[in-house]
């Protein structure tokens, strides 16, 4: 297991790195992202090579709550203005939403940044806040599993720049919403959604429904759809492909926020305790995430 | 600010605050000249040092919070201690600060929001074909070329003109004088002739003067473009590797040189470890190599880290242009221009740092990227490592030495001694354990004068100038049995 061990610190720390790029001067350097990208595939797959074979119990479950989040986060990603410069008008949207989609991953386990960030750039489209996330993550008394979902919250908090917004502040725990709710906000506007977690049965689910909330995956491949056939709004009959890189992405966040959560909460029972918490939930997506593996991966050199 | 002030006496106690980022060096290059040396910083400021070759030297004045000078060392591999005479005359002078200029601001990408830094990546001296030197800077996005002259004489007796410049009144005018020349004080002028802009969407990481004085390239990660000198809205394009799909991006241009006598020919480093020799002769653009230098991977040695480690940082052409000389994280090698299927030499820089990846990849040491420089008979090369430690290879023998850049340990002509890293065995005293290697110290720019035994090494804001005393014209410095 200790290769384990150490390939999840490796994650955490590429992760670290290609979100500490943003910030850094001249812009970000497309060789040294590249090689952490680099890194970074080869110690997930080293990080999941044991976790295949685990039988997704909630699959089922977990898709349905997916598709329904996944609706949500698909609205209008592309960025404005990507950090990686392109001429092409073509290949910008494309990159640009890469772009959006990686920086996006990034800033799920970097919810220790939500203040600095939420005065940084204006990444995405969407606007949803949960001001009580940024409030929940100071409050290191509450359980790893909060905190770790309130930091997942309070990234979509920093996404949308607006982390002292007046939108409507819920609390993640609250279990009033209902998937239906989330679909009817896919149809409003992507500025005027106010994203809140979902609160499904079951608590894995939650929280990967609050990561799926910032999705970065999905705009990707929303794109790519776009271009061929389907609209990009309120399409609900997603492929088997997009499932299943929701739940990648959002299994794969929530490994890593709760290695963050671990750093954050600062106690080693309670890192091992989210750790462990979240390797269910990991388990429990991890059939579907390695036949998707790719798209992600590949995102991410895209950054 | 990093303040160095130096006595020219025995006693040097250097007065140092603090280093401030903007003094650091980030480029050295002395290819083509006899006498200049230019270094430039993270500042955008770069420094012109000029040997002196009178025999009445100077003591050595480094007034510039650039760096300071360790006026010439003598490296030699009989260890003697003892301090040579200052100031001989006729040996090779002493490098001194020649002119110092402002090569690039801090600019601003308007339309993407980003900030272009100053920082001077490379430098290169063009060939010189008057009395004016010029060479290239480029930072991130633009290429300059700048013309260092010298002017030692001053027209005077203007008839329109005062002697401050103003306008005289015509009516005071009341006889006509030719205008002379009179000698003045040697004045150092640096100014713009060209600027190359908007040429490069990514960061530019090298430029290349060619062979044939009129062309240079410009390498950015992931596109090469040609230019000629004296026209700054147009260049070609000559290699690019953007995939069309930026998601399929594995790997990116890392350095490029054009060959020093086929001015058709130019090789490009990747981050994937290989190399590829084009013909521009083949076609306009040389996105089909003509030749692919690459090294098949060692199973056994894979790690997290083997894309990082086997990323080429530097590549070089010999001077006879036969061989290439590259370097990647933990080694340098020589590869035959023949021979595509591997390097010929293979130089362990620093291998004991293999074990420790993980960690050098935490500090962000193992993105560093070392330089390499041939010496002027392509019999020695060096390169840079950690610790203020620059190590050297005779290619005859195979054999390297371990030198350090330091002036707590060295003082002006005196001898380097070689130095040991301890990674077992027997430790003899003053053997060096990896786990006190100081990573913040390394020497990644460095520069070989082209016909003699003169180095350079930029040590953080530092520029160390060593000389080989005993046989400053000779094929290469006599390197001691010491091995590591």
């Amino acid at each position: 297991m200790e290769f384990k061990v150490e390939a999840h610190r490796i994650m955490s720390i590429s992760l670290g790195k290609i979100y500490n790029s943003r910030v850094q001067r001249g812009g970000i350097k497309l060789h040294k992202n590249l090689l952490v990208s680099l890194v970074l595939r080869s110690a997930r797959q080293v990080y999941l090579s044991d976790y295949y074979g685990g039988i997704c119990l909630s699959a089922q479950q977990a898709r349905e709550w997916c598709e329904g989040e996944y609706m949500a986060s698909k609205q209008g990603k592309l960025v404005p203005g990507s950090t990686e410069s392109l001429s092409e008008s073509d290949e910008q949207s494309e990159v640009a939403v890469d772009k959006q989609e990686t920086r996006d991953v990034v800033e799920s386990p970097a919810g220790l940044h939500v203040e600095t960030q939420a005065s940084g750039e204006q990444d995405s489209a969407e606007n949803g806040v949960s001001d009580s996330g940024c409030s929940d993550i100071k409050n290191p008394e509450e359980s790893p599993e909060a905190t770790q979902t309130c930091e997942v919250a309070s990234v979509v908090t920093a996404i949308s720049s607006n982390c002292i917004s007046a939108h409507s502040p819920s609390d993640p725990k609250e279990e009033t919403e209902t998937p239906t709710d989330c679909q009817t906000d896919n149809s409003e506007s992507a500025e005027k959604h106010s994203y809140e977690p979902k609160a499904p049965q079951a608590y894995t689910n939650r929280k990967r429904t609050a990561d799926d909330s910032e999705l970065t995956d999905s705009p990707t491949k929303r794109t790519k759809l776009t271009s061929t056939s389907l609209p990009s709004t309120n399409d609900e009959n997603k492929g088997e492909t997009e499932e299943m890189d929701t739940s990648n992405v959002s299994s794969l966040i929530t490994i890593f926020g709760s290695s963050f959560s671990g750093l954050l909460s600062n106690k080693e029972g309670e890192q091992s305790d989210s750790e462990a918490e979240d390797s269910d939930s990991g388990q429990i997506c991890c059939d579907q995430m390695l036949k998707n593996l790719n798209p992600w991966s590949t995102a991410i050199v895209a950054f | 600010m990093g303040e160095d002030t130096e006595s020219s006496k025995g006693n040097h106690s250097f007065l140092r605050d603090y280093v401030t980022e903007a003094d650091v060096i980030s480029t050295v290059d002395s290819t083509t000249q006899e006498n200049l040396l230019a270094t430039g910083d993270k500042g955008g400021r770069v420094v012109v040092f000029q040997r002196e070759t009178v025999s009445s030297l100077l003591p050595p004045t480094s007034s510039h919070l650039l760096s300071s000078l360790l006026p010439l060392p003598p490296l030699l591999s009989q260890p003697k201690g003892e301090l040579d005479q200052v100031g001989e005359t006729g040996e090779s002078g002493e490098y001194n600060v020649y002119s110092t200029f402002q090569s690039h601001e801090p600019d601003f990408d308007y339309l993407k929001s980003l900030e272009i830094e100053e920082k001077i990546n490379k430098i290169r001296w063009l060939p010189q074909q008057n009395a004016a030197h010029f060479l290239l800077s480029t930072n991130d996005k633009t290429i300059k070329l700048w013309k260092v002259s010298e002017r030692d004489k001053q027209p005077e007796g203007y008839n329109l003109k005062d002697e401050e410049g103003r306008v005289k009144d015509i009516s005071t005018v009341t006889s006509l004088q030719v205008p002379v020349l009179r000698p003045t004080d040697l004045m150092v002028e640096v100014r713009p002739r060209r600027v190359f802009s908007n040429g490069h969407t990514y960061h530019v990481n090298s430029i290349s003067v060619n062979s044939d004085g009129e062309t240079y390239l410009s390498a950015d990660d992931l596109r090469i473009n040609m230019w000629h000198l004296g026209i700054t809205d147009r260049s070609f394009n000559i290699v690019d590797i953007k995939p069309a799909n930026m998601e399929e991006l594995t790997e990116v241009i890392t350095a490029a040189e054009f060959h020093p006598h086929h001015c058709h020919l130019f090789v490009y480093s990747s981050s994937k470890g290989s190399l590829r020799l084009c013909d521009m002769r083949a076609s306009a653009l040389c996105d089909r190599h003509t030749k692919l230098f690459e090294e098949p991977e060692d199973p056994g040695s894979r790690s997290f880290f083997s894309e990082i480690v086997s990323s080429v940082s530097d590549v070089k052409f010999s001077h006879n242009g036969r061989y290439l000389l590259t370097r990647d994280y933990l080694t340098a090698k020589v590869w035959d221009l023949h021979m595509e299927k591997g390097p010929v030499e293979t130089y362990q820089v620093h291998d004991y740092l293999r074990t420790k990846l993980c960690s050098l990849y935490e500090n962000d040491c193992i993105f560093d990227k070392f330089e390499c420089v041939w010496n002027s008979s392509d019999s020695v090369i060096m390169t840079g490592a950690y610790n203020s430690f620059f190590r050297m290879f005779d290619r005859e023998t195979g054999r390297g030495v371990t030198l350090e850049a330091w002036r707590e340990t060295s003082k002006p002509r005196a001898v380097l001694r070689t130095r040991r890293i301890y990674t077992g065995g027997k430790r003899r005293r003053g053997d060096v354990g990896v786990d006190s290697l100081d990573f913040t110290k390394k020497i990644l720019h460095m520069a070989w004068h082209p016909e003699e035994n003169i180095i350079a090494i930029a040590s953080t804001n530092n520029l160390y100038i060593f000389q080989d005393r005993v046989s400053p014209d000779t094929q290469g410095p006599d390197l001691g049995s010491d091995t590591i």
